[in-house]
């Protein structure tokens, strides 16, 4: 009868007559304002759920700037680790007059028993309970409807037409130049599709010559579909016909070719697509087409529930990609030879997923002769821009000549850099650890790199001055009572994001591993024994659930749904009590690590 | 008055009867907070579908042992008291009989203080049914919330004319109304009404 919302984890994992146990079995409590109901050391009797109101979970013998644990609001639910663990740890106070649902500790236990998998939720661990939420996302099946409503337009690749004339040489010649499967030959007005599947049977099994044409082979009776017509309409013809594509018609002329390949993917994910059409790119243009996609890529990624680790690696790598082929259509291939581009920042990482700024830099071969360097530089910094890629607010850029410089005067720099270890120089040093090359000659990188873990890692107090910066912004686990300006929200770059990941590149530097991502950072020193494997993960997928926040409030800002242009600031009650769980756990975990990095560094004082 | 009288005089005849428990004085610190769904709204000619009660203890909703009775369907249930609270003749075919659920009522009620939204209107139609079967009416005190709201609006808030909806009580207590029109939720309402006003809702806000 009580109306409790049983759809929330973890109710969702008891059955219906587990519900309805629930349902039938929890009283209605009324607290007051400034009311305790649970004290710290008092046995817990009911696990509580909150219908309407708010209730802070305090720590009365912590010293006063670090009280606050928790904050709860409706649908939360508390109480039942003070009742696993026999007595309650924190304060439970009451800061908004609240209705709540208690269940009593006999009934809670008897679910417990009888449901393993409800038992273990509330003894789960943070990497477990980011899976349960992956997989919740992944069961909605957001963007089934997105499929069904595409358009055949909206997947078609432009036709490859040849005329009547063109041998079966030249046909195979054009296919594989343009990474396609099948073409159309052009025969008095009439047009014919000719596939791979042709081509082979045509020489192999009739034992056709190569300088055949093309257009014997050819079947003119194409099935075909209308660019306005539904993918999925497409997707029953090529069923029908028993074919693996259709010529998409438009007033009587070809205009495109869906092929099947394509209809699958766009349903899976669209990410081979755009991997396709950015290997098929041979000018800039097609590049910016191309790069233009990335975004809607990472929205249906994020919304089938793949794991942002695998995502983050695939738009790495697609980044990459797009900048390597920039490259290539700028530079000539003899100063490529001559040169290594990186790639730094959040990009050098790979945990950049949509487009941030370009920071980047180059390094080229004591012997090399460039006469117009900074002209091309200038050049590919402004193709960047048009590639969507904003120019960097501090200038690390390749334009600025400054980040451009020959092999021995970049040893030259750290050099400088190390010696000085003031703030800037500080900032570059941490900017160079996390170089990725992405194009030319990337042993030059791997030798500076090498020169600069060798005038780095035993140097103990450049170390600790590069630790502090990650103690410089503390967790903002304190924040969490200030949540009731409806505006405010909490920096989750300056709390979490970076201190995980200035803390493992500190690491990372000390034990000279040459992995920029984070993550994998983090694999290395665990495997290294410089952290313990399990801290290592939690680390990593406290950093994911940072990263997944921000760019779920990034991708809102992309459909316009959102006017704040700040997506470091989570509105903590916005989010659901589970992802608030969650954050407040990875909090921890990021608070924890500052600590050790004390303990490690020395930073005490 | 006339029902003071006429629970003296019940309570002679019940003396030492089966139910003369029910006239003794009230010593804890419950209630129980009571409604029933009608086929009418005429005191005289309506008949019970359903009765619930919630017990109330401190500031603590019992509803997880709470009493929820439905009767076999009265020869006056019609199309109009249907739509209100939604219990067809076929969805009462396996209720009790009046008697029986009379009989569950008082027991689970027992001594203590009554509460209802507009009680006298369902303490009426009970009576009506208890007379005949058990020879007297119900002998508990009882608090009417409506009265009780009407009373601590009209202190608070002397120069306001409260509105006495039972929806807009409810919202302006900060209630969440559940299962509108269920015997139920109407009495887990206003149960949780009275904790409200004897927590002092209208005073703080």
């Amino acid at each position: 009868m009580v109306n409790m919302d049983l759809s929330q984890p973890p109710f969702t994992l008891l059955d219906d007559s587990g519900r309805e146990r629930v349902a039938r079995g929890v009283d209605l409590l009324y607290f007051s304002r400034d009311e305790i109901v649970l004290d710290a050391g008092q046995p817990g009797e009911f696990v509580y759920i909150i219908h309407k109101g708010e209730i802070a979970e305090l720590d009365p013998y912590a010293p006063s700037d670090r009280v606050r644990i928790a904050h709860y609001t409706a649908g939360d639910l508390f109480g039942a680790i003070s009742i696993l663990k026999g007595t309650s740890r924190y304060r439970f106070k009451v800061e908004q007059e609240s209705l709540c649902y208690a269940m009593p500790k006999l009934l809670f236990e008897h679910l417990c028993d009888d449901y393993p998998t409800f038992a273990d939720f509330f003894q789960r661990r943070l990497a477990q309970k980011t899976r349960l939420l992956a997989e919740r996302r992944a069961k909605s099946g957001v963007n089934m409807a997105g499929f069904m409503l595409a358009r055949v337009s909206a997947c078609m690749r432009a036709p490859l037409i040849v005329d009547a004339a063109t041998t079966i040489a030249a046909a195979v010649n054009r296919l594989n130049e343009s990474h396609a499967d099948s073409l159309l030959v052009v025969n008095n007005g009439r047009f014919g599709v000719v596939t791979k599947t042709d081509l082979l049977n045509a020489l192999v099994m009739e034992g056709a010559t190569q300088a055949r044409p093309v257009v014997t082979i050819a079947h003119f009776e194409l099935v075909s579909a209308g660019p306005d017509q539904y993918l999925f309409e497409a997707l029953v013809q090529m069923t029908r016909h028993q074919v693996a594509r259709v010529v998409v018609v438009e007033r009587d002329l070809p205009v495109g070719v869906v092929e099947l390949t394509d209809v699958l993917s766009y349903f899976s994910s669209r990410s081979y697509m755009v991997s396709l059409e950015l290997e098929q790119a041979d000018d800039l243009d097609a590049l910016a087409h191309a790069s233009e996609r990335l975004p809607e890529l990472v929205q249906t990624l994020m919304a089938q529930g793949i794991k942002l680790h695998f995502v983050m690696d695939l738009l790495a790598a697609l980044n990459g990609r797009i900048v390597d082929k920039a490259y290539q259509f700028l530079i000539d291939p003899r100063y490529r030879a001559q040169s290594c581009l990186l790639v730094m920042g959040s990009e050098g990482r790979g945990e950049q997923i949509l487009k941030t700024d370009q920071d980047n830099a180059l390094i080229v071969a004591d012997d090399s002769d460039w006469p117009d360097r900074a002209m091309a530089m200038q050049r590919f910094t402004e193709t960047l821009y048009t590639l969507g890629y904003p120019p960097c607010p501090g200038n690390i850029m390749v334009s600025n000549p400054a980040w451009v410089d020959s092999e021995s005067g970049w040893r030259r720099t750290v050099s400088r850099w190390v010696e000085r270890r003031d703030g800037a120089s500080l900032m570059n040093l941490a900017i160079m650890l996390d170089a990725r090359g992405v194009a030319g000659d990337t042993r030059l990188l791997d030798r500076l790199r090498e020169y600069l873990f060798d005038s780095c890692s035993h140097d103990e107090l450049l170390l600790s001055y590069l630790a502090r910066a990650a103690l410089h912004f503390a967790a903002p686990l304190t924040l969490f009572g200030t949540l009731k300006k409806p505006r405010h929200g909490i920096d989750i770059k300056k709390g979490g994001i970076f201190p995980i990941v200035h803390g493992v590149r500190t690491l990372a530097l000390e034990c000279r591993i040459n992995e920029t991502s984070t993550l994998a950072r983090l694999e290395a020193l665990a495997g290294q024994g410089r952290l313990e494997v399990d801290f290592a993960a939690d680390l990593g997928e406290a950093l994911a659930l940072f990263i997944e926040l921000r760019l779920k409030q990034q991708l809102t800002q992309l459909d316009g749904r959102q006017n704040s242009d700040e997506p470091n600031l989570v509105v903590v009650q916005s989010l659901s009590s589970l992802e608030r769980d969650l954050l407040r756990q990875a909090l921890h975990i990021v608070k924890d690590f500052q600590q050790r990095l004390t303990h490690r560094f020395h930073l005490e004082y | 008055m006339l029902r003071s009288l006429r629970r003296a005089a019940d309570r002679r005849r019940q003396g030492h009867g089966r139910y003369d428990w029910l006239f003794s004085p009230y010593a804890g610190d419950e209630l129980v907070a009571i409604d029933c769904e009608t086929t009418g709204l005429d005191t005289r000619t309506a008949e019970l579908v359903s009765i619930a009660a919630v017990r109330i203890k401190g500031e603590r909703v019992m509803t997880s042992g709470s009493l929820d009775l439905r009767l076999q369907p009265p020869a006056s249930l019609h199309g109009d008291s249907i739509k209100i609270h939604r219990m067809r003749g076929i969805d009462l075919s396996d209720g009790d009989t009046l008697g029986e659920a009379l009989e569950k009522f008082l027991d689970f009620i027992g001594n203590r203080p009554l509460l209802g939204w507009c009680i006298d209107y369902d303490l009426a139609v009970i009576d009506r049914q208890l007379r005949p079967l058990f020879d007297f009416g119900l002998p508990n005190p009882c608090v009417d919330v409506a009265g009780l709201y009407r009373r601590e609006m009209h202190r608070t808030r002397p120069q306001l004319e409260p509105t006495m909806n039972f929806e807009r009580v409810a919202e302006a207590l900060n209630v969440p109304v559940m299962g509108r029109h269920t015997a139920l939720g109407d009495a887990t309402t206003t149960a949780l009404m009275y904790v409200r006003l004897k927590k002092g809702a209208l005073a703080a806000s």
